[in-house]
């Protein structure tokens, strides 16, 4: 072929191309569209709204008013709202905590070799299988006077214990049940982090003679990082959130002691019907989901770009 | 229900090694026995809940806190299914749970994986913002906008009704961030080449991308579904009428009515669990890798 001919085609196809492209960012817009509408109405309105009953005194039936920072300063000198806030954190701190050590320990026990390895651990997966409302109704039997659970606690010599009757066990109780869900789910998710790491890894550390205790602080441990960071975020996050179970089990009582903020915010807006008050509430929980959710996204986009 | 042959319980070639053989393989010993034991601690715990739902649908009211405790029914009571079954609507919370879960799924695999698509292998101007715009939409949960968007479900006049149960839920920004992760390992050059063969984009998707995709879709999949069955604070808050009760929300307003039924509560628990159990035998990888991948990096 003759050079002239060679590039004289060659424009030809440039042109072809630069017009392809903005035939093909069309479709790429064109194909986003439904997503970014659906997300923009019943995501990003509805927070920017928040915002804005958040200043406003709104019941339904009368019009808004808006009260500035009215809603915010009542908030907090809101003894049931700090009360709230109060129990929020510690379901938190007590559900998240013990999760960490107790999944990343199951998924240890489950990267071994194990006769029945796949069986045994689709067994302790069984929580996560069950639905949240069923979970609830379950262990809210569980949990009775003369339930299994002091049933089981009896035979180690320990007087019943009247779980969700007293405002001093009924969040112990519903955190418990939180760390039985959680635990499995994390499990898995270090599962998948543990076999990235590399076999050679440990097979170099047996050989130079470290031990398991050696090899899980030197190898196991550094190499987990991203995944343990992760872990941390979305427990404190799934955390945050709980509604299903305290709503069932206890209704926020007795005393309030179970009386999360998801909780207390869906009851100051539709059983109470103070929408500006229950949105300030939840600007209070964005906040909180927001300074996670940021840690969470970056953890997720790290090694981009 | 691969590994059923019991795995060789130490490095053989240590075993085999002639001198501190013995003693390393008696310390591996001891090692397994350890796993085991925790291993079974730990499943009893994950059982239990598990066993005593179902031993306890199957009693007589008499019999529900006997003392000794009955672990095993006797009499076994079927009753308790047929008389729960029948006191509320259930075959109709059970078909609406299926049909909002069924639709929430279907349309967050569409509308994933073609924004993931979009995002993943086509340039245009503002990708990058409004990749993040999506992903920003994960620190907006429902239990932050419930408010305002009970509000703009009302506007919409969507109260008590399919549209507004599953609408709000077509597409989820974990969906889109997944879906373009796994999109971004699909070469360039086959797309480029099918579009050389005259190929539209729209077919090129259908017929080339998304098989390609089968595995992100199903865990992605079989994960929405789960959480779209589990649904109960939107319900619970957009639905007053009885004919739309979801299932999670029907056995809550069944406990608050029939607190101490324990009978008829367990065997509702026991048919509200079972199309949970039967995804997880028979999408038992992808219902684990769903998990898995909610843990997805990089």
């Amino acid at each position: 072929m003759s050079s002239a001919v060679h590039a004289e085609s060659h424009t030809v196809r440039r042109r072809l191309r630069v017009g392809l492209a903005a035939k093909q960012a069309m479709f790429g817009y064109a194909i986003l569209f439904p997503t970014i509408a659906i997300l923009c109405i019943f995501r990003f309105v509805p927070m920017i709204q928040a915002f804005i009953i958040s200043f406003s005194k709104y019941d339904l039936i009368h019009p808004a008013q808006f009260v500035g920072f009215a809603n915010f300063v009542d908030l907090v000198q809101d003894p049931l709202f700090l009360n709230s806030f109060k129990v929020s954190l510690i379901y938190v701190v007590f559900s998240v905590l013990p999760v960490w050590p107790l999944s990343l320990a199951l998924a240890i026990l489950f990267n071994r070799r194990l006769a029945f390895k796949n069986v045994l651990r689709s067994a302790v997966f069984m929580p996560v299988v069950m639905p949240a409302v069923v979970m609830a109704v379950v262990w809210t039997f569980l949990y009775q006077q003369d339930g299994a659970l002091n049933t089981i606690l009896g035979w180690a010599g320990i007087n019943p214990i009247p779980w969700l009757r007293s405002s001093a066990y009924a969040l112990p109780a519903v955190i418990l049940i939180g760390i039985w869900r959680a635990t499995p789910y994390y499990m898995v998710i270090f599962l998948a982090g543990l076999q990235a790491i590399p076999a050679e890894y440990y097979e170099a550390a047996e050989i130079d003679g470290a031990g398991h205790w050696s090899s899980f602080w030197n190898i196991t441990l550094p190499l987990l990082r991203p995944t343990s960071l992760l872990v941390m975020v979305m427990t404190v996050i799934v955390a945050m959130k709980v509604f299903a179970v305290p709503m069932i089990m206890t209704g926020g009582g007795p005393a309030d002691s179970t009386r999360v903020l998801p909780l207390f915010i869906y009851q100051t807006a539709f059983e109470f019907f103070d929408m500006g008050r229950a949105s300030a509430m939840s600007v209070f929980l964005f906040v909180a989901v927001m300074l996670f959710s940021v840690a969470q996204i970056r953890i997720f986009t790290r090694g981009e770009e | 229900m691969g590994n059923l042959t019991p795995a060789p319980a130490m490095g053989t070639t240590y075993a085999r090694k002639p001198r501190g053989g013995f003693l390393r393989w008696a310390l591996r010993q001891r090692g397994n026995v350890l796993a085991y034991a925790l291993v079974a601690v730990a499943v009893a715990i994950a059982l239990i809940p598990y066993f005593w739902m179902v031993s306890s649908s199957l009693k007589t009211m008499t019999n529900m806190f006997s003392v000794p405790v009955q672990w095993i029914p006797d009499p076994v009571n079927w009753r308790s299914y047929v008389i729960a079954w029948h006191a509320q609507d259930f075959p109709r919370y059970f078909l609406n749970s299926g049909f909002v879960a069924a639709a929430i799924t279907l349309g967050n695999l569409l509308l994933a994986s073609l924004a993931g698509y979009s995002l993943a292998k086509f340039r245009y101007f503002g990708r990058g913002l409004l990749f993040l715009l999506i992903l920003s939409t994960m620190m907006l949960p429902l239990e932050v906008t419930m408010v305002p968007l009970f509000l703009i479900i009302k506007r919409l006049d969507w109260v008590n009704s399919y549209q507004g149960l599953i609408v709000p839920f077509l597409i989820d920004g974990f969906g889109v961030f997944l879906m373009r992760q796994y999109m971004l390992g699909i070469p360039k050059d086959l797309i480029d080449s099918a579009r050389i063969d005259g190929a539209s984009e729209l077919r090129i998707f259908w017929q080339i991308v998304l098989p390609l995709c089968k595995p992100a879709l199903v865990a992605l999949g079989v994960f929405t579904f789960r959480e779209a069955w589990d649904m109960y604070i939107w319900p619970l808050i957009i639905v007053s009428k009885d004919s739309l009760r979801t299932l999670p929300l029907a056995i809550s307003l069944f406990m608050s009515s029939y607190g101490t039924a324990w009978d008829q509560l367990m065997a509702i628990a026991v048919l509200g669990t079972l199309p949970m159990i039967v995804l997880f035998f028979f999408l038992q990888r992808a219902f684990i890798q769903g998990i898995a991948i909610t843990g997805l990096k990089e």
